[in-house]
């Protein structure tokens, strides 16, 4: 499915899309992927699949604590479009890729967007990538979804637009991905301020962990994604392995929640 | 001249980093532009470059070493007599007064030797600026004098316990900083990497040593030098002392160092063994795996302990305007030694990369040519360093 329809779809319904961003294949391949399958089904409406990095400068602490036991591993982007192949067989949910870019450029721009198609993957999230050097990207039939910030001025939230993207992914505040308490009325207040820009769906991100959330920027946001928030679960519970997809199905069920008015 | 508007050099350059950083660094571009031809800034920092830093830095003429390494005259730029001891300070200064001028109440710093990270604590003293310097756990045990140095001028040292523990991930949680702070604080980039505006910024505050250079030698010797000589991590001293002489006669050399040896992770030679990359913001050269993994790096002196390079080093170094090589840990520790003994001069093991080698082609040169190694900091900080490594060396280790 495409992600457009899928969004789309979720409008109609007046519901909130959740989108899970996840490591790939950590703690490991079949745990990752048991996780990827329970998520989808608590209703988790799209995938970010991470590829880990040795120097992911975006990070906070938690998905940090990922890259690197991804790259002590010896997990890279070429193992990650692997397993991206293997979610695409069990999930159906649409798959957005998540990489730094220097792994990407390594890989070869033309051998990175074959893979990327071949592997079902849909978008691209390259957080070192900003809007003035996204034209890497154009007329390979890879999108690259543009990230905006609280602090981006108008002049940037209307290049976002012009992008005429999936979705536009709106950062909640100012910093790196983790868990916090957010100021909500400031965050509305943008969000506004970016959707009297364009037509395409606003997906909020960084901080968010409860259904609560969702509920207050239901009005504002077309949907969440959420990251160190599963992160810290899986961390805590992947010493029960057996436990682990279960706990992630029932977070994603009790989120989702809060995503329906 | 480069950089172009978007801030590449050739095809070196540009800003890779989040959007989230987009707004503080169109900020930087903007003031920079303001205060970069504002005789008021100018004549401030000019200022504190007189009376604080002390400069001008000499030009010694190093008789005994000359004599060591062959026919050619060998002089020294003296940047390691700068206050705070290397040439960081020419950068920190300037670009405190442009934080100043920005309006932010706060810098940080990512630190490796320890020595931009006292020079942006010292900044940050004398113009009332708070400070916290990022520093690598393993860089911390290695430098513990320059920890201490840092602390005393009231600056917040934050140990990285991550990934290599060094310069690397120093940086990278130095960016986390900024990402969060910019609105009240600035992020002082020691050298001349990063995105743009940072590395024309940090080589323009740093040139100051190139023109002084330019205008002593032409006073002294009635010519210019035949070549120049510096050690090249992220590449600060040797752009400042580069730049002003790109398009003249003069053979310039940035001298990479070369760890233990050429292997993966044991070296930290960018630009002779790396290949082409994004770190820290940048299109650069950097030491990475096949499938794009930035490599872990290996020198006895930290602050070349490094991954990456400047952009614009990697440009001149494609257009083979600049000539690259590398000396490994012992040829630097032996030019530590000699420079030492021969000229009462103890130079940082940075610097000692770029004794080492003009010692190594000083057979090659002919009596006319002289040769100006920028000495860009004094070596107290190593003592401990090569303590251990001649004392692991005896023990056959």
């Amino acid at each position: 499915m495409e992600i457009r329809d899928k969004l789309q779809e979720l409008k109609n319904r007046k519901e909130m899309a959740l989108i899970a961003f996840v490591m790939a294949a950590l703690p490991d391949e079949k745990l990752c992927l048991d996780c990827l399958k329970a998520m989808e089904q608590g209703g988790c409406d799209l995938l970010e699949l991470g590829s880990p990095f040795t120097d992911p400068l975006a990070d906070g602490a938690t998905i940090e604590r990922f890259h690197h036991r991804g790259t002590a591993r010896g997990l890279n982007l070429r193992r990650s479009l692997e397993f991206a192949h293997k979610v695409s067989d069990v999930c159906h949910m649409p798959l957005i890729l998540f990489s730094y870019f220097n792994p990407i450029y390594k890989m070869g721009l033309d051998k990175f967007c074959q893979e990327v198609k071949s592997a079902g993957i849909k978008a691209l999230i390259v957080p070192d990538v900003p809007m003035d050097e996204m034209k890497i990207f154009a007329n390979t039939g890879i999108e690259a979804i543009p990230m905006v910030a609280p602090s981006s001025s108008d002049e940037r939230l209307q290049m976002a637009a012009e992008m005429k993207p999936a979705f536009i992914y709106c950062v909640s505040v100012r910093g790196v991905t983790g868990v916090r308490s957010l100021p909500e009325k400031e965050i509305q207040t943008y969000l506004q301020r970016v959707k009297a820009c364009t037509d395409a769906p606003l997906e909020l991100g960084f901080g968010i962990s409860r259904p609560e959330q969702l509920k207050a920027f239901h009005s504002y946001a077309d949907g969440v994604v959420v990251g160190s928030y599963f992160a810290q679960l899986i961390e805590e519970y992947e010493s029960r392995p057996a436990l682990l997809p279960g706990i992630l199905q029932q977070a994603v069920a009790e989120l989702k929640a809060g995503a329906k008015a | 001249m480069y950089p172009d508007s978007k801030g590449y050099y050739g095809r070196y350059g540009g800003k890779f980093v989040p959007e989230t950083l987009i707004p503080a660094l169109q900020q930087i571009e903007k003031a920079y532009a303001k205060i970069q031809h504002d005789p008021e800034f100018n004549e401030e920092l000019a200022y504190f470059m007189k009376n604080y830093v002390g400069r001008e830095t000499p030009v010694y003429f190093a008789p005994a070493l000359s004599k060591m390494a062959g026919k050619a005259r060998i002089f020294l730029k003296r940047e390691d007599l700068n206050h705070t001891g290397s040439h960081k300070i020419n950068n920190t200064m300037g670009q405190a007064l442009l934080a100043k001028r920005m309006g932010k109440e706060r810098l940080i710093a990512e630190t490796g030797a320890g020595q931009h990270g006292v020079a942006t604590a010292t900044a940050a003293a004398v113009l009332g600026l708070k400070c916290t310097v990022h520093m690598g756990s393993k860089d911390m045990e290695r430098q513990s004098l320059n920890v201490f140095r840092m602390r005393i001028l009231g600056a917040e040292v934050k140990e990285v316990k991550k990934g290599s523990q060094t310069l690397k991930d120093a940086t990278n949680e130095a960016f986390r900083d900024y990402i969060q702070s910019f609105d009240y604080s600035h992020m002082v980039i020691g050298s001349v990497v990063g995105p743009h505006p940072y590395p024309m910024i940090v080589r323009n505050f740093q040139s100051i040593i190139g023109k002084e250079l330019r205008a002593q030698f032409l006073e002294q010797e009635g010519r210019l030098p035949s070549h120049i000589v510096a050690c090249v991590g992220g590449g600060s001293n040797a752009m400042g002392v580069f730049y002003p002489f790109l398009k003249d006669p003069v053979v310039l050399t940035g001298v990479e160092a070369g760890g233990m040896e050429i292997v993966d992770g044991k070296h930290c030679a960018t630009l002779s063994e790396g290949s082409d990359g994004i770190l820290h913001g940048a299109f650069s050269r950097l030491l990475q795996d096949e499938n794009g993994q930035i490599l872990d790096t290996h020198s006895v002196s930290a602050g070349l302990d490094y991954p990456g390079v400047g952009p614009e080093h990697a440009y001149l170094n494609e257009a083979k305007r600049v000539k690259y090589v590398h000396v490994n840990d012992k040829e630097a520790i032996e030019a530590f030694q000699k420079l030492s003994e021969l000229e009462g001069i103890i130079p940082a093991l940075e610097s000692a990369h770029a004794v080492a080698y003009a010692l190594k082609i000083g057979k090659e040169l002919n009596a006319g040519d002289t040769v100006v190694i920028n000495l860009s900091g004094r070596g107290d900080k190593d003592a401990e360093e090569v303590i251990r490594y001649l004392g692991g060396e005896k023990h056959g280790n």
